[in-house]
């Protein structure tokens, strides 16, 4: 049973002072039976009050606002978390059978929200795309690790090139981005073919020794539903299994349920954006206390010229403009 | 009963039901302003309608047209003949309202809690979960008394023998009222001792119990609580009724830049420093109240208002999420409402309705176009409908291709053919298509409805289109004691 201490540390800073700053945080970790939270701290400049309730996915949502002037946001969340590794799913149930109880889901409220499509240009070519990849005799599970590994040799990780406002069709002529891109091309090939499947958000948490795509970040992947088993993870940007080494913050049916860290304000538009994820392990020196190196996020827009001079600040904030911000 | 010159030249037309003319001869209703009228030259009536113009612009009394990319503020266009309600027709009318009104109430609590109307298999789950109005976010958040609509403005029409139908129920954030109460006091002027002779009963209590009921949501338990309107701004449509309303309420007229969230509450900005606001009356669409949570990019809301809303602290008129009962996809299933949720027979019909996204009836509607009235789901004011009779081959062409690009977003009905409401222009009185809108309030004690509403004239000769936006007028409506 892995035990992580993870640091997720996002900190906003603003060219000048701003206001009126409401915010949603979705960084508490879901707990059921393969995860436990065991202990989580979350601080946030200005010890603001964290309100908390459950949504209509399930996830513990939290909201703040931070009125007050100020030129920095940093929100610090603390976690030390338990997996267990969920069993794969067995292939002793024949596929006609598996295929014939998915259809059953169509209209049932707890999958249909995640059996939505969206049309976009490309469908009819994702669509085609779906048919000749699978194959007949496939379980669902065997399509769903067919889809991740068509996903994963397709596409390629490349940061920087898409942000959370990049459009369906901008991601299929570009054939690259980053996780949620991933994760996102795979829950529409899923539910294509009448597999739900829903986003998730959370942390990869891998031993020192190998490299994921995904750390030191927020990470997203996906989950299928397979009949007589439940919800498992798919990490396509991996093109792995997401089980005890993915930590997950949230489901739903697509980025925008499970944004980490979004927020309105009123001031500059610029802002930057600098989040780090730590993982440490139980039989590690805690990586902790010390603040991991910042990643520079896609949607970061650079500061370019520091603030100007009072009577521009001035301007500014009364011009008092609403900005949104939000985290990959 | 004299006969008039006004009234022997008017011309009912064929086979639609005329609300003063029945049977070869005036209804009794409206005897006595024909009577009246009667006395009045043709330039005492003509001076009448100029006044009544003036009165209308000096006053501001304006609403907008969206078109050709700018804002064109417009005088709403009066007629200044009333239309006249009996007392057993208004019975039988706001009863039918009341029904139903408890009916989308039970349907929207139930939609957004428990789902037993779905389950049951009563109202396609499919159609719920898909319409952009259904919103999750506001999935088991309580509302106060668990009332969703509070101002409903139901919409009603009446076919060739006289049957009141349902059209649209616009739970969301129903307009015009200003214009009832408007055209009220406009008449008053034009016809001061006319009306006491009639008994028409009076709906200037509007506002009172508007304010009322308000007053009664208010979470804190305190002598005034605030209550706020607030509005998009200037360049809305009905920006003249909001600020009618705000006034004849002594309520706050406010924009979302007035207006701040801190810890879950929400406050106004004010010259001597932040008051907390207890009670919105919002004339904001969902998508835009809140950029934190809904459409990012509005500033017209305020950000974290659902926060405040979830936890109780501020109460929202009308609550967020009504759109997913007046999807005109879901209004073809309020008859099942009222008899699933109140065990009752419906009292007011729906007009008969086809899903587009049900191949069968998509394909019966696009062989019988002609007798058709296609509408998206979604849109409102009468902008991107297809009057199938009054449309050319090539429209009713581009129209399929649209529809067949996302069938859920069409309904089609069959063209309904409206009553008729004599009007006075050029000098006489001409038949013109009338629909009626009475606006429904409820509240903790229960629903009321002040006995009248808007009446809305499809001016143009022919026309069945009533909608302001899309040149239609309107009248005074008289119900009468």
């Amino acid at each position: 049973m892995p035990e992580f201490k993870i640091q997720h540390l996002t900190k906003y800073t603003y060219p000048a002072p701003v206001r009126d700053s409401a915010n949603q945080i979705i960084l508490y970790p879901i707990q059921d039976e393969w995860q436990e939270v065991i202990k989580q701290e979350i601080h946030i400049s200005g010890d603001p009050v964290i309100d908390t309730f459950i949504d209509y996915y399930g996830n513990k949502v939290g909201s703040f606002t931070y009125s007050e002037p100020h030129s920095a946001l940093l929100i610090n969340s603390k976690i030390l978390v338990q997996t267990k590794h969920k069993q794969l799913p067995g292939n002793d149930i024949f596929p006609a059978q598996q295929w014939e109880d998915l259809k059953q889901l169509r209209y049932m409220v707890p999958y249909i929200d995640f059996l939505r499509l969206e049309h976009f240009e490309g469908f009819n070519d994702l669509k085609a795309l779906v048919e000749a990849e699978k194959s007949k005799d496939d379980t669902p599970y065997q399509a769903v690790l067919r889809f991740s590994r068509y996903v994963y040799d397709n596409f390629q990780y490349i940061k920087g090139v898409t942000s959370v406002e990049t459009t369906m069709d901008e991601i299929w002529k570009l054939k690259a981005g980053v996780c949620q891109d991933f994760a996102h091309i795979l829950t529409l090939m899923l539910r294509l073919v009448g597999i739900p499947a829903r986003y998730v958000s959370g942390y990869i948490c891998t031993h020192r020794s190998t490299t994921m795509r995904g750390e030191g970040a927020t990470h997203a992947w996906a989950e299928a539903y397979i009949p007589d088993y439940g919800w498992l993870g798919i990490d396509p940007t991996n093109n792995c299994i997401a089980n005890e080494m993915h930590v997950r913050l949230a489901v739903g049916r697509n980025f925008l349920d499970c944004s980490p860290v979004k927020g309105v304000y009123k001031g500059a538009s610029e802002h930057r954006l600098d989040v780090s994820v730590a993982v440490g392990y139980e039989d590690d020196a805690p990586s902790m206390h010390q603040p991991g190196e910042f990643i520079d996020m896609p949607e970061h827009k650079p500061v370019t010229t520091f603030p100007k001079n009072s009577y521009q600040r001035y301007m500014e904030m009364l011009l008092q403009q609403q900005q949104q911000q939000q985290q990959q | 009963m004299q006969e008039s010159s006004y009234f022997s030249q008017y011309s009912p037309i064929k086979g639609v039901w005329d609300e003063m003319y029945g049977e070869n001869d005036i209804r009794d209703h409206y005897s006595k302003v024909i009577d009246y009228l009667s006395r009045e030259s043709a330039e005492d009536l003509s001076r009448k309608e100029e006044l009544a113009k003036r009165l209308f612009m000096s006053q501001g009394i304006t609403f907008t047209v969206y078109s050709s990319g700018e804002g064109i503020e417009k005088i709403f266009p009066f007629d200044i003949i009333p239309r006249i309600i009996t007392a057993d027709e208004w019975a039988f009318v706001e009863k039918g309202i009341k029904q139903r009104l408890n009916a989308l109430n039970l349907f929207l609590k139930d939609v957004y809690n428990n789902q037993f109307i779905v389950k049951d298999g009563i109202v396609p789950i499919d159609i719920i979960y898909s319409c952009p109005h259904f919103l999750r976010e506001m999935y088991q958040l309580q509302v106060p008394y668990d009332i969703y609509v509070h101002i409903a403005g139901i919409d009603l029409i009446r076919d060739h023998d006289g049957t009141f139908y349902v059209l649209e129920d616009n739970l969301r954030t129903p307009s015009g009222v200003s214009y009832m109460l408007e055209n009220r006091e406009i008449t008053k002027r034009l016809f001061p001792d006319l009306m006491p002779q009639c008994s028409v009963r009076s709906v200037t209590e509007y506002p009172t119990i508007l304010y009322k009921n308000l007053l009664s949501l208010s979470p804190r338990q305190i002598s005034n609580p605030t209550i706020v309107l607030l509005s998009p701004g200037i360049y809305n449509s009905a920006y003249f009724e909001h600020t009618t309303l705000a006034r004849l309420m002594g309520v706050e007229l406010v924009e979302g830049r007035d207006l701040v969230v801190k810890n879950q509450k929400v406050y106004m900005k004010t010259t001597i420093g932040l008051q907390q606001v207890d009670v919105i009356y919002r004339r904001v669409d969902d998508e835009y109240l809140d950029p934190l949570v809904f459409n990012p990019a509005s500033i017209l809301g305020v950000a974290g208002i659902m926060g405040a809303y979830r936890t109780g602290n501020v109460a929202i008129v009308n609550a967020i999420g009504n759109g997913v009962a007046d999807d005109k996809a879901v209004y073809a299933y309020v008859p099942e409402m009222i008899k699933y949720y109140l065990n009752e027979e419906p009292i007011l019909k729906n007009v008969p309705t086809y899903q587009l996204s049900n191949q069968d009836e998509r394909e019966h509607v696009f062989e019988n176009i002609n007798k058709m009235v296609v509408k998206k789901t979604n849109g409102s004011g009468g902008y991107g409908m297809l009057m199938g009779h009054a449309s050319s081959d090539e429209e009713i062409e581009d129209y399929k291709k649209e529809i067949l690009k996302d069938p859920r977003n069409f309904i089609a009905q069959p063209t309904i053919s409206l009553s008729a409401a004599p009007c006075y222009m050029q000098g006489g009185l001409h038949p013109r298509r009338i629909d009626l809108r009475p606006y429904a309030l409820c509240g903790p004690d229960g629903i009321e409805i002040v006995p009248g509403g808007l009446t809305r004239v499809a001016l143009k000769e022919g026309s069945l289109v009533v909608n302001s936006s899309q040149g239609g007028g309107s009248k005074d409506t008289w119900v009468l004691a």
